[in-house]
C-alpha cells in the first residue's frame, strides 16, 4: 500500500544486510538462504555496491554486514570495505573463513573491516564436516589464532539442534576456548534449505529445557569476558520473536541481484515485488516501495494482534513463517498461544524417526 | 578499574563520529549525559586521573569528585560490557 501524507513518518533503518554473493564453498544442512540462489554472473557490480553503501550512509544507516554465501568469494571485497567505511558504516563481515589468508585478512583490515563473525557446526570435526557438506571445520580452527593478530573484534557463532544440542557445555567450553569478544548461540531458523531439513534438526523439548539453564550459568561466568547472546528455538516459544525487529522498521537486506527485502526470507511471500537498486535509490525503497510498506504498521493485523499491546513489542512476529506454516501471510505468527494454528507447531516439535539429511546441489 | 589505569576502547567498538552513540558488534548503546566526552578520551595512553583532569577543564564549576564518581562507574559498566580494556 502507498505511504500517503496520513502517514507516520517512517524511522530510519539501523542495518543493512548486504548479500553480496551467494556462492559459498560450505553446504550447510541448515542454510537459510533461498531454495534458488542467484548465480554468480548476475551479481552487482563493484560500482552498484559502491553506490548503494553511500546511499545507506546517507540514509542514515550504521550498520552494514557483509554475508553470503561467503563474501569472500567477491575478488572486490577490499574495495567494497573500503568504500562503506569511508562513507561512515560500522563493517561487518560473516564469514565461513573458507580461504581467508593471513595476507588477505590484513588487506581487509587496513580497507576498514571492524568486526567478523564465524560460524562453528560442532565441536568435533567429522560432524562440523557432515553438517557445513564440506571440510572446513579445521580451517576454521586455524583461522583464529591469525584473527588474534589484527586489531578487529569477532564473533563466534555456534549454531544449534537437534544433532548437536546434546554437546552443548563442552561445544561452549570450545568457543570459551578461542576466546571471542562476542559469542552467539543460535537455534536454527527453519527458512530456505533449513526447512527441508526441519525433522532432522529440530530439538526435543528435553533438549531446549536442558540447554536453558546451561546457557544462563555460561553467561553469568563469561560476564566482563565474552558477551553471550542467544537466539531462543522459535518453534518452542508462547510467543513470537520482533522478527527483523518489525517488518521496514530498522533493517533492509539487500541480495546479490539488487533485490531490496525487509527480510532474508521475504521472497517466499507471494505477490510481492522487490524493488532492485539498479532502478532506485535506498531512500525512495525504505520510504515507498510497496514491499517494504507492505506489513508496516498495524493495519494488516487481525482483530486478535490488533487488541493485544504486545504487538508493540513483537509487531506482530513473521510474516514469512506465518505463510509458511499456514498458507496466509497475514495470519497470526503460529508461534503465538493466540494463534488458532498454534497446535501445529507442537506436532512440528515432536521429531520424526531417522530423516535424511540433505545438502545443497 | 582505578585513577591509574590507562583504558582504551576495545577492538571493534567506535564512537560514532557525530552522535551520542558507540558502534560496537551487531549493535549500538545509547550514550547519556557526558558519557561521549568521558569516551572520546580513551586512548590507552592517558591514565583516569588524568582523563578526570581533562573534563573538568571541559566542564567548569564542577565538583572533581562527581566528575570522578561518573567516570569510574562508566568505565567500569562499559568493561564489564567488553566496550573498554584496561
Amino acid at each position: 500500500m502507498p505511504v500517503n501524507s496520513q502517514s507516520p513518518p517512517v524511522a530510519k533503518p539501523f542495518s543493512l544486510i548486504a548479500e553480496i554473493t551467494h556462492r559459498c564453498p560450505l553446504h550447510c544442512l541448515y542454510c537459510s538462504n533461498p531454495l534458488e540462489l542467484q548465480r554468480g554472473e548476475e551479481e552487482l557490480s563493484t560500482g552498484d555496491w559502491k553506490r548503494v553503501f553511500e546511499q545507506a550512509a546517507q540514509l542514515g544507516i550504521l550498520h552494514l554486514h557483509l554475508t553470503g554465501g561467503e563474501p569472500l568469494a567477491r575478488k572486490d571485497l577490499a574495495e567494497l570495505i573500503s568504500t562503506a567505511r569511508a562513507a561512515g558504516l560500522y563493517v561487518n563481515m560473516i564469514t565461513s573463513g573458507v580461504g581467508l589468508s593471513e595476507e588477505r585478512l590484513a588487506a581487509l583490515v587496513d580497507a576498514g573491516l571492524e568486526h567478523l563473525q564465524l560460524s562453528f557446526q560442532d565441536l568435533d570435526e567429522t560432524t562440523a564436516n557432515h553438517i557445513a557438506g564440506t571440510r572446513a571445520h579445521a580451517l576454521k580452527l586455524a583461522l583464529i589464532p591469525i584473527l588474534k593478530k589484527f586489531p578487529l573484534a569477532f564473533t563466534v557463532n555456534l549454531v544449534v539442534h537437534r544433532m548437536n544440542l546434546d554437546r552443548l557445555e563442552a561445544f561452549i567450553a570450545l568457543a570459551e576456548d578461542l576466546a571471542p569478544d562476542r559469542l552467539e548461540i543460535a537455534h536454527v531458523q527453519y527458512y530456505g534449505w533449513a526447512l527441508k531439513n526441519r525433522s532432522l534438526l529440530m530439538p526435543t523439548q528435553e533438549q531446549v529445557d536442558r540447554s536453558l539453564p546451561i546457557i544462563e550459568a555460561a553467561k553469568e561466568r563469561l560476564k566482563g569476558k565474552i558477551h553471550l547472546e542467544a537466539v531462543f528455538p522459535d518453534y518452542f516459544g508462547s510467543f513470537p520473536k520482533a522478527c527483523v525487529g518489525g517488518w521496514g522498521r530498522q533493517m533492509m537486506l539487500i541480495d546479490p541481484v539488487g533485490q531490496a527485502m525487509p527480510c532474508h526470507a521475504a521472497a517466499v511471500i507471494p505477490d510481492l515485488h522487490f524493488d532492485n537498486v539498479r532502478d532506485h535509490d535506498l531512500s525512495w525503497i525504505w520510504q515507498s516501495s510497496p514491499a517494504f510498506n507492505r506489513f508496516r504498521g498495524d493495519s494488516w493485523m487481525s482483530d486478535t494482534c490488533l487488541a493485544c499491546p504486545r504487538k508493540e513489542r513483537d509487531f506482530g512476529g513473521c510474516r514469512c513463517q506465518a505463510f509458511l506454516l499456514t498458507g496466509d501471510a497475514e495470519a497470526i505468527d503460529p508461534v503465538c498461544q493466540y494463534s488458532p494454528d498454534h497446535e501445529l507447531l507442537k506436532l512440528l516439535r515432536v521429531p520424526s524417526e531417522n530423516p535424511l539429511p540433505m545438502w545443497r546441489g | 578499574m582505578d585513577l591509574n589505569a590507562t583504558p582504551r576502547l576495545a577492538a571493534g567498538c567506535r564512537l560514532h563520529p557525530t552522535e551520542a552513540v558507540m558502534l560496537i558488534p551487531e549493535g549500538t548503546l545509547k550514550l547519556q549525559g557526558p558519557a561521549r566526552d568521558i569516551l572520546a578520551h580513551l586512548d590507552g595512553k592517558h591514565s583516569v586521573a588524568a582523563i578526570v583532569d581533562e573534563l573538568l577543564k571541559q566542564y567548569e564549576g564542577v565538583d572533581r569528585d562527581d566528575i570522578q564518581q561518573d567516570v569510574l562507574s562508566l568505565l567500569d559498566r562499559m568493561e564489564q560490557r567488553g566496550v573498554v580494556r584496561v
